[in-house]
């Protein structure tokens, strides 16, 4: 059947279908039976015929007396027709009644001995029996009875005409049920389509109530309910990451113009000139920044950042960081400490970055005369780095926000330095991703811990990074 | 050095040519691939900067046909789009460098030159002298005016970058990548940082300062013009 047909039509089709199939064959046992019933019957009527014919015989003493007497005993009984034959001799046959040539063959063919024919108007059954009488010694004979069955024939008519009526309108009643049936039964799944129908972008808090739905549907509902969810946040996300987006781009772009139009406003020496360009592309610098670390974060949700799998001492690539950063750190006052040994396959470049993010970002709320740490710890199912700094406590109901795009927890703190777009952490969380690794926070009493955990197997193809 | 630039934004275009004329290049500007595969099989460029996206034939074709021609000469790629793919595609096809837009021109400027100074390292030098600041390759010394001055391994390798590129405007990725090996986007807090450390000990005791900052673009050493 085509998938395009409704489920109303084809269960309404299917319930007719089986309805007339079980109907029909109801019928049709019924008429067989019936018909087989009066076969019996007949049979036993023409051998009861055939055995009053041979009485009548016993008793007569000629041919004419023989003629005489079945005709008296015939008489009574209409509709039956007899032949009794001795060789080819015909000696008593009923007046105006011509039987089949072939009786006695027709007989031995016929179903429980009793031979049916038809003539123009009439239907018969009969039969032929040979009889031996103890008398006459010569040729044995022949009875031949028929009866005239226009009276079953009509009965059994009359039936099958009521039969297929009736099984016509029971298939047309039933099929009417089932569609009324299937009409009832899928009501739940109409509720649910408009249900889903009430649901758009600007709506996505709206739910199926599960409960209100039979047991087979209801669990589609709440798996409709969970993507529904999904997809809530994940737009919620997309929504203020544009928003943010826009803002973050607003601020720059508004400053640049701002800028340019002032000083163009009037003449200003070289000097002056020089200092407004400098100024502008520090800022198109960090507008560049921020594009591409969007694109980069864009490329990650996409699966696209493809991370080239080697093995990476992590102990190597955090000593090349605390190189870097060295400078930094000793200008505030910052100690950086390594420990700790761990292997990560993965892409040195990126993993450098994320590493990277989290020392710079450290650095930056660290306190003079306290330590950043960095400890690493490697076994066979995987790599654990941790960064932990000293520092302001961050509120445990930030902490999920941390990796979102664009997120401050310190909202005042505006662009005091170039890195503080706020993308470093999510991009930390994209490589992470990338590695098929977890990221996480702590924040405890003075001490803030970023964990990043590298499973090693490898990695292999294109990867989905935006699960949580 | 002649330099050819196939790049079909007009603006982009006008301002690359000027840039590297300023910066002591002969520039040629063409704006389709065909011009441009034209003006390379004809002139006798040091380099091509091609933008991948052109109207007619893009960069990869010209590229493809520039190489097929055994046309050697190094090409820097520039482009909007930034797939890996690309990148890789670039690389293959015999690209020496690969920038994405947004990117700044000092960055375009330290990298082509970059790509022209490689292979030609025929005398090798092993005492780089700028004014009176002298720096022994060999000996790992730094002497100014006569006086001996001590620098971690790490300052060395800035002074060190800065004095071989001198006169050039290097930016603070270039000199992260180069002498950090930090070749992304990183903290550029760590490159002032470390140079203000530099200046203090190279600079800060002498009355001519050889490193400058030119703002918004990044530092340069040089000798002072008399």
């Amino acid at each position: 059947m085509n998938s395009r047909y409704s489920l109303t039509t084809r269960l309404t089709a299917f319930f007719t279908v089986a309805s007339a199939f079980v109907l029909v064959g109801l019928g049709s046992l019924v008429a067989i039976s019936i018909d087989r019933h009066f076969v019996e019957l007949d049979r036993d009527a023409l051998r009861d015929k055939i055995h009053l014919t041979r009485e009548v015989m016993g008793k007569a003493t000629s041919p004419q007396d023989l003629k005489t007497r079945l005709d008296d005993v015939l008489h009574s009984h209409e509709g039956l027709f007899v032949n009794v034959l001795r060789g080819q001799e015909s000696l008593y046959s009923t007046p105006d009644f011509q039987f089949p040539g072939n009786m006695v063959e027709l007989t031995l063919r016929a179903r429980l001995g009793v031979a049916s024919w038809q003539t123009q108007k009439h239907a018969y059954r009969g039969m032929a029996q040979s009889v031996s009488m103890p008398d006459a010694s010569e040729m044995p004979l022949q009875i031949w009875v028929a009866l005239d069955i226009a009276h079953h024939k009509h009965f059994m008519y009359s039936l099958i005409q009521a039969l297929v009526a009736y099984v016509a309108l029971a298939t047309l009643v039933a099929g009417a049920l089932g569609w009324w049936a299937a009409k009832n039964g899928l009501a739940p799944l109409r509720t649910m389509r408009t249900r889903a129908m009430a649901i758009t972008a600007q709506r996505l808090d709206e739910r199926i109530p599960s409960h209100a739905f039979p047991i087979e549907m209801a669990d589609l509902a709440t798996t409709l309910n969970e993507m529904l969810r999904r997809l809530k946040e994940e737009f919620d996300r997309l929504s203020e990451f544009s928003s943010d987006l826009a803002h973050e781009l607003r601020t720059p772009i508004n400053n640049l113009m701002t800028q340019t139009q002032v000083t163009l406003s009037q003449a200003r020496t070289t000097a002056e000139y020089q200092d407004i360009l400098a100024s502008n592309a520090e800022e198109y610098q960090r507008l560049a920044r921020m594009v591409a670390d969007m694109l980069f974060l864009a490329k990650a949700d996409h699966g696209l950042i493809l991370p080239s799998t080697e093995r990476i001492a992590v102990h190597d690539e955090a000593s090349a960081l605390f190189e870097f950063y060295e400078a930094l750190a000793e200008e505030k006052q910052v100690h950086l400490r390594l420990s700790g040994e761990g292997d990560v396959c993965g892409d040195r470049l990126m993993l450098r970055r994320a590493l990277s993010n989290l020392l710079s970002n450290a650095i930056r709320y660290t306190p003079p005369g306290e330590q950043i740490a960095v400890e690493i710890q490697g076994d066979v199912h995987g790599t654990t780095v941790n960064v932990i700094n000293q520092g302001p406590s961050i509120d445990a109901q930030l902490l999920p926000r941390l990796f979102d795009r664009f997120f401050r927890a310190d909202k005042s703190r505006k662009q005091l330095d170039s890195d503080g777009a706020g993308l470093g952490l999510s991009i930390t969380q994209a490589i992470v991703h990338a590695h098929r690794g977890r990221i996480s926070v702590s924040s405890i009493s003075g001490t803030t811990c970023f964990s990043m955990y590298f499973p090693s197997t490898k990695i292999v193809g294109k990867l989905p990074t935006t699960d949580a | 050095m002649k330099i050819l630039i196939v790049e079909d934004e007009i603006k982009t275009g006008e301002y690359l040519r000027q840039g590297f004329r300023e910066a002591g290049f002969n520039a040629d500007l063409v704006r389709t691939g065909v011009d441009g595969l034209h003006m390379a099989q004809e002139g006798d460029h040091d380099l091509i900067i091609l933008d991948v996206m052109l109207p007619g034939m893009d960069g990869w074709q010209v590229l493809k046909s520039l190489r097929r021609n055994g046309q050697e000469m190094p090409v820097l790629f520039l482009t909007a789009k930034d797939h890996v793919d690309d990148r890789i595609k670039g690389l293959e096809l015999g690209a020496d460098d690969y920038l994405v837009k947004p990117f700044s021109f000092a960055e375009l400027l330290a990298r082509v030159r970059t790509i022209l100074r490689r292979g030609r390292n025929g005398t090798e030098v092993t005492v780089l002298q700028v004014a009176d600041l002298e720096l022994d390759l060999l000996r790992r010394r730094i002497i100014r005016s006569g006086k001996r001055i001590d620098l971690t391994a790490k300052e060395f390798g800035l002074l060190e970058l800065l004095m071989r590129r001198q006169g050039e405007i290097l930016p603070r990725s270039l000199i992260a990548s180069q002498v950090w090996g930090m070749n992304f986007d990183s903290d550029s807090n760590v490159v002032e940082v470390a140079m203000r450390r530099l200046r203090a000990k190279i600079d800060d005791a002498y009355d001519t300062k050889l490193i400058q900052t030119v703002r918004g673009m990044g530092y340069v050493l040089e000798a002072p013009e008399v």
